[in-house]
């Protein structure tokens, strides 16, 4: 490397967590790295260990053994609560929205702004600020006062994506956000990632579509059977590649930062 | 019959439809200047088509008076415009007064495949179509802009290597199969060239060219109001010009074409040790916030391509220069060094310089010429007067 290098620190950066369920090794010694501005995409087959990492990252499951640093400090994550108030977020599959209630009131659900302590809730203040989150990400709904069961399936993954972003976090996990989506949906929340990816977000994104998560991801990695089977780039690598990691077919490339200084 | 006054009263009928058409939206009295008939004759014309459904007429201000603006009504048809990039794929739905509907983008991967990518725009036009309440029924027909040249009477890519996964692949039938409608296939940097000269910064010249700088360059040429393709698709493949003869080999089998210098993987390489990996969208954000290695990087790019537009510039004898693609984002930061290039090099012309502008409909330029190249391609008054006489 030459001199006048950037050394970009990593936002995220896991080593050798290892997590067992009894005689099931769900995750044995892996290694994450997100930065910020970067949208990472975790694949692998059925059980391969992705949303057990994912949970680790939650702060929903404790790992045995492994080292998590956030910003350059070692960080434990015991639970949701402590990964929120890091400034880790998750967008679970099911979303957890409220069918009844507004999108406004859906984005504030559990963190309600009040005009005073003890007093009523601010709803103004709530719909200036959802709306305001809603344009930032550049997300087409027509009204906050909405209620959530009026919109579309990728209406609501963006919904429950501006939930997450009233905390402002750092780092944002969407575990599965395009399945079970139409073309056009699955668009919008492919925009909208790259729309948290510009507003500097560090983006772990989940999912089994190949070609959705090598359009939008920076760096693809594969786990298979809870263990790092390969890093790739995703401006340069082949589908082929990356299946074959997948598979547990052929040469496993190193990851990238066991080569870097 | 030739001569008659019914045929007279059609042909005048049918160049103010042809003119409505391709400016979307105008004032009667612009209207008369456009097709050279006189105001009472384009009034009448105007009721007349009015009375038929076929226009619709609101009222406008134009220039601080009250006017009445004529438009093609809705429901004369629709058109969509696909643009294919290299990371991505854009659509604009547009009706025949060339009012965009609706837009969506979808991020693609590299290297995507013709099957895969074609399917999924099939899907997005049938989604697309249905969110504002229509159906294919309503379309004319699509207009896919693909970054390689193409021959337009095949919808095929003429040039092999350009697009990887895409030769050999009929694109308008494969389309049109599909979806029942006629398909019409173009290269990009011609459909951006089209946009910009029926609605864009070359509308008012007659000779015209277009420069389209993305992940890689080329160019569309429009001469006396019509583009000229070449005689398989390849006229403007500017990107493709030799600029060092030791470079390296392009993608098209020819060495060190300006592709290879000026191309998004080349800029993203030379930036990649002192920034690390940045893709294109990353290095045009970081040059618009004033990062000097970015600015520098974009700028020698924009100097570069001046040289060869320059060159392209004397051939053809164009009025002006549009510069477009997503690296024209970056402003003045690309046009600049480009410009002063071309105007050192191009000094032929005293009559009036040669002027660089920057495209007026930005990144949408090139789907919205799809959805031109759909509605010029379309004869829109048979299709009207067919649906009348049918009912």
């Amino acid at each position: 490397m030459t001199a006048g290098t950037t050394q970009r620190r990593p936002l995220l950066s896991m080593r050798q967590i290892t997590k067992r369920f009894g005689a099931v090794e769900a995750l044995v010694g892996v290694d994450l790295d997100v930065h910020a501005g970067e949208v990472v995409a975790m694949v692998g087959d059925n059980g391969a260990g992705k949303s057990t990492l994912a949970k680790v990252i939650a702060g929903v499951l404790q790992p045995e053994a492994g080292l998590i640093e956030l910003g350059g400090e070692e960080v434990t994550v015991p639970t949701p609560a402590a990964a929120h108030a890091l400034g880790i977020s998750i967008v679970f599959q099911d979303l957890a929205l409220c069918e009844n209630l507004s999108v406004a009131d859906n984005i504030f659900l559990g963190r309600e702004r009040r005009v005073m302590r003890g007093g009523p809730m601010d709803r103004d203040g709530m719909e200036l600020a959802a709306r305001s989150i809603l344009r930032d990400l550049t997300v087409n709904i027509p009204s906050v006062r909405t209620p959530v069961r009026e919109l579309s399936a990728g209406q609501r993954q963006a919904v429950a994506i501006a939930r997450t972003l009233t905390s402002e976090p750092r780092l944002l996990v969407l575990d599965e956000p395009t399945a079970a989506l139409s073309v056009v949906q699955t668009a919008e929340v492919l925009t909208l990632v790259q729309r948290l990816r510009d507003l500097g977000l560090g983006v772990i994104i989940i999912g089994h579509n190949l070609a959705d998560l090598r359009a939008v991801s920076d760096r693809i990695e594969v786990l298979r059977h809870g263990r790092n089977n390969g890093s790739f780039e995703s401006a340069t690598a082949h589908p082929e590649e990356i299946i074959a990691a997948i598979a547990g077919a052929g040469r496993v490339p190193e990851p990238r930062w066991s080569t870097a200084p | 019959m030739a001569g008659s006054q019914s045929a007279l009263r059609e042909a005048n009928r049918a160049m103010v439809v042809e003119t409505i058409r391709r400016y979307g939206g105008l004032t009667q009295v612009e209207l008369a200047a456009a097709t050279g008939l006189s105001a009472a004759t384009v009034s009448n014309i105007v009721r007349e088509l009015q009375g038929a459904g076929a226009v619709d007429v609101r009222t406008t201000i134009r220039s601080g008076r009250r006017a009445q603006l004529v438009t093609m009504a809705r429901g004369t048809g629709l058109a969509v415009g696909v643009h294919i990039g290299v990371r991505q794929m854009s659509l604009t739905l547009a009706d025949s007064a060339h009012e965009v509907l609706i837009e969506q983008s979808l991020p693609l991967p590299h290297e995507h495949r013709a099957d895969t990518s074609l399917d999924r725009a099939a899907l997005m036009v049938v989604d697309l179509l249905e969110r504002v309440g229509s159906s294919l029924g309503e379309l004319l027909g699509i207009g896919i802009g693909l970054p390689a040249p193409v021959d337009v009477a095949t919808g095929t890519i003429s040039v092999p290597g350009i697009l990887r996964g895409w030769d050999d692949v009929p694109v308008a039938q494969v389309m049109s199969k599909r979806l029942g409608v006629p398909v019409f296939v173009d290269n990009d940097a011609n459909l951006g060239a089209l946009a910009e000269s029926r609605l864009g910064a070359s509308r008012p010249f007659q000779d015209s060219v277009y420069v389209r700088v993305a992940h890689g360059t080329g160019a569309g040429i429009v001469l006396a109001g019509q583009l000229h393709r070449g005689f398989a698709g390849t006229a403007g493949e500017i990107g493709h010009v030799q600029v060092d003869a030791a470079g390296d080999v392009c993608m098209c089998g020819s060495r060190g074409c300006l592709n290879t210098v000026t191309g998004g993987p080349a800029l993203i390489e030379t930036l990649r040790a002192s920034r690390g990996p940045l893709t294109m969208a990353d290095i045009i954000g970081l040059a618009r916030r004033g990062d000097p290695g970015c600015r520098q990087v974009v700028g020698d790019a924009g100097a570069l391509i001046g040289t060869v537009v320059a060159g392209l510039a004397i051939a053809v004898n164009p009025q002006c220069v549009v510069v477009g693609g997503e690296l024209a984002e970056t402003g003045e930061t690309l046009l600049a060094p480009m410009r002063e290039v071309i105007r050192r090099r191009v000094p032929l012309n005293h009559i009036a310089p040669l002027e660089v502008l920057k495209a007026e409909l930005g990144t949408r330029a090139e789907s919205l010429g799809a959805v031109l190249l759909v509605l010029e391609s379309t004869d829109l008054l048979t299709h009207w007067f067919d649906d009348q006489t049918g009912s």
